[in-house]
This record gives structure tokens, C-alpha cells and sequence, in this order.
């Protein structure tokens, strides 16, 4: 007796786990078996599910759905590869200039951040207005500067749409990549950059011998994230060419992939949540080991810090 | 125990409280029934206001609580809340032949409306848009009809008429584009609208003969005439607002109604727009003309959906009473009036101060096609649809993506892929 509730004393602690346990299993992990277990099924989004076995994941992969899903991966590799190479790197050379301490420094940081407090819907809005080929203001501009030759269709072109996507959505991003860059750069023991100087070391050197190697971690940290962001991305592209992610499928990634097939589009006749599903899966199945990684390089950082 | 006894009298106090503000509900809606409505047309609104007034000064205390759901959300919440037990007493239905209501269908939560509401002011090419089974599964609320919109100023500028074939169509675009007018605005974004245009000119050539053998499986579509009729439509984009891909139908709306474009492809429901952005704009329709003037033009007319009732609804009585009203021509009055569009009712009292909508009318019921291969015809019942192939279809093309005679070897093959007739 005095056993037992030594052990149920020992292990109390467990109770105060359930609440959010059940949290969990309610929000996150319920929802995601429940995908995966409706991957397995033909379902239309109503009435009897039909069990299909590893049929969908075939369609997808090898079937009439792989030319539209494998199109949709390539654009998540290119959004990422895009994003990062204009999200990452102008964050690091504006965190830089702005650690510099700059005259209007802090206006800077604040205007750089005030687009990530938009809605991505709004920004998604906004820059279809400005780059509208009539009477969007990107294109009037050129043409003012004499630069019209550069005024193009820019969610219009099957080239230009994507990078046209990925450019607005660093335009939204970049003040957070500065403010964690700047948050890394202020954490760099300033005792070295003046021993450095001591040393004879100029501010170029300072920089690539000092600075960007202390920030690599973070450059790590940030470039898992981009993936995981990359891989999961829907709404700028929703928010810019809807549904369809058109002109002609160019700028279709895995999100609005899904989107169409688990709900359909406008006049969609259409719709299958199990296909769906399956896409959500194989999406998890491609952010799931990437974001271990990045718990992983978190937890290091964090016990080493 | 002295806690359990505080938690037994708070557990006591919130179920009172919530028997209480029931009651108290209840009271306050005694001989008032609120019936929950749901559809994807904003511009209904109006509609269902007017219509509560009607029913009331019959004597009916019926509130119409009328909900708009964006178009590419709509059917999958529908089907969601109809699950859940949570579902609208009355929605909007999409026509048949589709997967959507049918599915809705089968699943057992619309009511079959035969013998509830008086279906004798339709006809039955009407109704036969949302009959399955033998059985009527709601009432059609409007017929839309597609084709060419012009500018009456712009052509009255320079002196053009309707054309009767497409060879005076490319003569008025020729003369416009020579006067610095852009003949025509294609909103190429919306892809959607790119399908509809290819069907609203397919039913004037090849024609609905033709369609009517592709269906039967005596031709397919890689006969040369669907070809040539990629390769007409391909050939118009020179005469398309300057970078049209990137313009969508909010784009093309304002700019047709703002001058910036003397016609455009598309439905009547676009009046409305046209007018709110521009209330002095003159604005003509005339079908997509043949290719030559031995053939007719025919128009592309197909009933736009029904209202559903929930099997399930805890007011049916009062969501009957409306789709009873809904049923007689009083209601078509007031749908055209509210929405300049074509009521499905057929002898309901046109505005008269809407000549559009009256030629729409002479059109849909003289020059209607027998067969269309868009919404509402059979190579919409598989996978890939007609609509779903033409939609990325026409935009590869648009942007030389590919050409008119891989359009016509997609649509076949997509199609083929499931349609019987067309595997021969």
C-alpha cells in the first residue's frame, strides 16, 4: 500500500502532462491520423469512404496526377531555392549596414518590418494592384524612367510569375530576416571586432572573418526554416494567381495542388478529399525530417548557448 | 467536500443559465420562424430581402437569414455543415450533371421536391438540369446566357454593326486596332473564362451539329475542325488588350466599362458590374457569330443551379414556403429586376427597361445550342473534365505553350480517358 502510493507520488507529475496532451492529440494529432488514414480511401468530401489501399498514392506518383504533382514539387524546390537566395542573403547585408549604426537606424528596422505585419492576403492584394500590366503603378514607372522595355506581364508570363511571387514575399519577409540577423550580430562578444582592429583588420574582414562565421548557425536555423516554409507555401501564391496557380500551371506548388484537389476550384466538378489527403501526406513526409533537423540545431544552440 | 459542493452548485447555476436564455429565446421568436440560407451570389442579397417582405405581407413571418460563401469554398463547407447536422435549411445547388449535388444526392440530405412545389412555370430543358433519378432535387433560379458584349459608343464611333460571321468580326477588329482601340479585353489570368470562351465560339463553329456527333462518338476532338477553331482563337489574341495574360476579370471589368476595350467575351451576370463602375455605359450583345453565313450563330444557354432544401432542416415548413415562392413568376420579376440576369422561370414579367436582358431572352429561347461541351454537358461526369483540360488548355495556348492542335490532342486524350464513346 505504502508502495503503491509512493509510485503514484513519484509519477503525479504526469497528471499536469494531460491537459496538454489532450490539447495535442486533439489539435495536431488527431487531425493528422486522420489525414493519413483518409489518404488510403476514395472519398469525395461526402457520403461513404472507399477504401483503395496505396491506390491514390499511385495516382500521385506514377499516375495521371504525377506530371501536375511533380510540376508542383519543382516549384517548392525553386520557391526555396528563390527565397532563400533573395530573403537570406539582402537580410544579412541590410542587417550589416543597419548594425552599423547608421543614421536612421531604428526608421530603417521599422520600415523594413512594417510589411511582415501585413496579412499575406493584403499583400497578395497590394501587389497585384501595383503590378497590374495597364495601370499598376510597377509598369507606369518604368515607362516614366524610360525604362518601359522592362514593363512586362509580370503575373502574366509563365517565366516571370513564380520569381514575380518569390520577390513579393521576400518583400514581406526581409524585415524578419533582418531583425534575427541584427539580434545575432548584437550577440557577437564586441571584444573581438576591437582586438580585430587592434590587429589591423579592416570592416570587410571584420566581416567575413568574424561576423557572417558567428552568424552561421543562425544562416542554418534560417535556411531550415525556409524549407519547411517553402514546401508548406499556399497563400501568396492563392493570394496572387488563386487556385488555379496559373498562367498555364506555372506557378502550381503543393499547397495549391491540394487545395484544388481535396476542395476544387471555381466550376470544379470534382473533388477528393483521400487524393488530397495524400498530397498532405507526401508533404509531410518531405517537412517532417527537415524540421527534425531544425529542433535538433535549436536544442544544440540552445544548450550551448 | 466543501469544494465539491462549489462545483456542483456553479455546475447548477451554468445549466440554469443556459435553460434560462433558451427559454427566454423562445419567447422572444414565438410565430417567427428564421430560416438559414446559404449560396456562393453575393448579388442575391437584395433578392432574399424583398422576397422576406413578400412572404410577410402575405401573412408569413418567415426571416430569411441569407449567407454568402466564396464560390471556391462553397461546396466543400456545404457538404461539411450538411455532416455535421449544422447545414443551412435552404442552399444553393450547382446543376447537374456533376459530382457535387449528385453526391449531395446520394448522400441523403436533399429533399426531392416533387409534389412540395409547383415545377409548371419551367420548362423542361430547364428542369432537366437538376432532375437525377427520376426525381427534382431543386428549384432553378436562372438561365445564363454567354456570347460578345460590345461598346454601343465605340461601335456607334465608328460606325460598326453586329457582325454575322467571323470574318466581319476580324474586319471590325481590324478597323478598331487601326483606330488605336483595343478591339477586344481577355482576362487571360482568369483561366475559368478562357474555358467559357472557347465553348460560347465552339457552339457557332463547329457548331452544335458537331458537338452532338463528338457526344455520340462519330467524331472526336481531333477532328480538324475543333482544330481550326483552336487555331481562330489563337489567331484573335493579336487583337487582345496588350499583355493580357496578367489581367483578370475584375481587370476586364473595368476596363470594357471604362472604354479601354470596345467588346469581351463573357456572361450577362456581368452587366451589373459593368453598370455599378460606370452607370452612363452603353453596352450591346450579339451571339459569337458562325464562320460563314451559311451556318447560324447559336448562344450558349445553361441553368445556373437550384435551391436546395436540407432533408434534414428543423424548419422546413417555413424553407418550403419559400422555395414555393421562389417557383412562381412573382419571384422571377423580382430575381431579373435585382439582378439584371435571367430568371429560370419562363413566363415571369421582364424589366422592360433592360434591353440586354430582354435579347437575351429572344436568344435563349430561338438560337439556344441542343449540345455544348462546357458546364452542364457529359464530358463534365469524369475525370479529367472538359472544363478542367480547357482551362490550362487555352492559357498554353494563349502563351504559345503549345499549339492549337495539342490543345485538341489534350482535350481527346483527357476525355478519352474515361469517356466510352470517344475511346472508339
Amino acid at each position: 500500500m505504502v508502495a503503491a502510493k509512493s509510485i503514484y507520488k513519484r509519477y503525479s507529475f504526469l497528471w499536469m502532462l494531460v491537459p496538454a496532451l489532450a490539447i495535442y492529440t486533439m489539435l495536431i494529432a488527431y487531425p493528422f491520423v486522420s489525414s493519413l488514414a483518409l489518404s488510403f480511401f476514395k472519398w469525395p468530401g461526402i457520403g461513404p469512404k472507399e477504401y483503395v489501399g496505396l491506390a491514390n498514392y499511385k495516382n500521385v506518383l506514377t499516375g495521371y496526377m504525377s506530371r501536375e504533382f511533380y510540376r508542383a514539387l519543382g516549384h517548392n524546390v525553386i520557391f526555396f531555392i528563390l527565397s532563400w537566395l533573395t530573403g537570406i542573403i539582402p537580410g544579412l547585408i541590410f542587417a550589416l549596414f543597419l548594425s552599423a549604426g547608421i543614421w536612421g537606424t531604428n526608421f530603417f528596422k521599422t520600415l523594413f518590418f512594417i510589411p511582415n505585419t501585413l496579412s499575406i492576403v493584403i499583400v497578395g492584394f497590394l501587389w497585384s494592384l501595383l503590378l497590374n500590366p495597364q495601370w499598376g503603378f510597377i509598369n507606369q514607372a518604368l515607362k516614366i524612367v524610360g525604362l518601359g522595355v522592362l514593363a512586362k506581364p509580370w503575373l502574366g508570363d509563365t517565366t516571370l510569375a513564380l520569381p514575380t511571387i518569390i520577390l513579393v514575399n521576400a518583400w514581406r519577409s526581409m524585415g524578419f530576416f533582418i531583425l534575427t540577423f541584427l539580434a545575432g550580430i548584437v550577440g557577437i562578444d564586441r571584444e573581438m571586432f576591437e582586438a580585430a582592429r587592434i590587429d589591423g583588420a579592416n570592416e570587410w574582414q571584420i566581416i567575413t572573418k568574424i561576423i557572417v562565421p558567428q552568424l552561421i548557425p543562425i544562416i542554418g536555423t534560417l535556411t531550415i526554416l525556409k524549407v519547411i516554409w517553402s514546401f508548406n507555401v499556399f497563400d501568396i501564391v492563392f493570394a496572387m494567381e488563386g487556385t488555379q496557380a496559373g498562367p498555364a500551371g506555372s506557378t502550381d506548388v503543393l499547397g495549391t495542388l491540394f487545395y484544388r484537389i481535396a476542395f476544387g476550384g471555381l466550376g470544379s466538378s470534382d473533388v477528393g478529399m483521400g487524393l488530397g489527403a495524400t498530397v498532405v501526406t507526401l508533404i509531410f513526409l518531405i517537412v517532417f525530417p527537415i524540421s527534425i533537423i531544425y529542433v535538433y540545431l535549436v536544442e544544440k544552440r540552445t544548450k550551448a548557448g | 467536500m466543501k469544494k465539491l459542493v462549489i462545483i456542483v452548485l456553479s455546475l447548477l447555476i451554468l445549466v440554469g443559465s443556459f435553460t434560462f436564455a433558451g427559454g427566454k429565446q423562445e419567447k422572444a421568436t414565438t410565430g417567427q420562424v428564421t430560416v438559414k440560407f446559404w449560396g456562393w451570389r453575393a448579388q442575391d442579397e437584395a433578392v432574399w430581402k424583398k422576397v422576406q417582405a413578400a412572404l410577410q405581407a402575405q401573412g408569413k413571418n418567415i426571416v430569411i437569414d441569407y449567407s454568402t460563401i466564396k464560390p471556391t469554398e462553397y461546396d466543400s463547407k456545404l457538404s461539411l455543415s450538411l455532416q455535421g447536422g449544422t447545414g443551412p435549411d435552404l442552399f444553393l445547388t450547382r446543376r447537374l450533371p456533376g459530382k457535387r449535388t449528385q453526391g449531395l444526392i446520394d448522400a441523403g440530405y436533399i429533399q426531392a421536391l416533387d409534389g412540395i412545389v409547383d415545377f409548371s412555370h419551367f420548362t423542361p430543358t430547364t428542369l432537366g438540369f437538376i432532375q437525377s433519378g427520376g426525381k427534382t432535387w431543386g428549384v432553378p433560379f436562372a438561365n445564363q446566357i454567354v456570347g460578345i458584349f460590345y461598346n454601343k459608343d465605340i461601335f456607334d464611333k465608328y460606325g460598326l454593326t453586329e457582325p454575322a460571321t467571323w470574318g466581319e468580326l476580324l474586319d471590325i477588329c481590324k478597323k478598331l486596332k487601326s483606330n488605336g482601340v483595343t478591339p477586344f479585353m481577355v482576362p487571360g489570368k482568369s483561366a475559368w473564362a478562357l474555358a467559357m470562351q472557347h465553348a460560347m465560339v465552339g457552339v457557332s463553329f463547329p457548331g452544335e451539329e458537331w458537338i452532338g456527333k463528338v457526344i455520340r462518338g462519330e467524331t472526336n476532338f481531333m477532328d480538324p475542325k475543333f482544330i481550326e477553331l483552336n487555331r481562330m482563337l489563337n489567331d484573335l489574341k493579336v487583337y487582345y488588350q496588350k499583355d493580357f495574360m496578367a489581367n483578370d476579370t475584375t481587370d476586364m471589368s473595368a476596363g470594357f466599362a471604362m472604354g479601354q476595350a470596345a467588346m469581351v467575351f463573357y456572361g450577362i451576370w456581368g452587366g451589373t458590374r459593368w453598370k455599378e463602375l460606370n452607370p452612363d455605359f452603353h453596352y450591346g450583345y450579339f451571339p459569337v457569330p458562325p464562320k460563314t453565313a451559311k451556318e447560324k450563330p447559336h448562344v450558349y444557354v445553361y441553368m445556373d443551379g437550384s435551391y436546395g432544401l436540407n432533408k434534414a432542416s428543423k424548419n422546413k415548413e417555413a424553407a418550403i414556403e419559400i422555395l414555393k415562392f421562389t417557383a412562381t413568376p412573382e419571384y422571377g420579376k423580382i430575381f431579373s429586376e435585382t439582378t439584371g440576369e435571367m430568371t429560370a422561370l419562363k413566363d415571369a414579367e421582364l424589366p422592360k427597361d433592360n434591353p440586354i436582358l430582354l435579347e437575351g431572352y429572344k436568344y435563349a429561347n430561338t438560337i439556344a445550342s441542343k449540345y455544348i461541351y462546357w458546364v452542364g454537358s457529359p464530358f463534365q461526369k469524369g475525370n479529367p473534365t472538359v472544363y478542367e483540360i480547357l482551362r490550362e488548355g487555352m492559357q498554353a495556348m494563349y502563351l504559345d505553350k503549345i499549339t492549337p492542335e495539342e490543345l485538341a490532342k489534350r482535350v481527346q486524350d483527357g476525355i478519352s480517358s474515361w469517356y466510352k464513346p470517344l475511346q472508339k
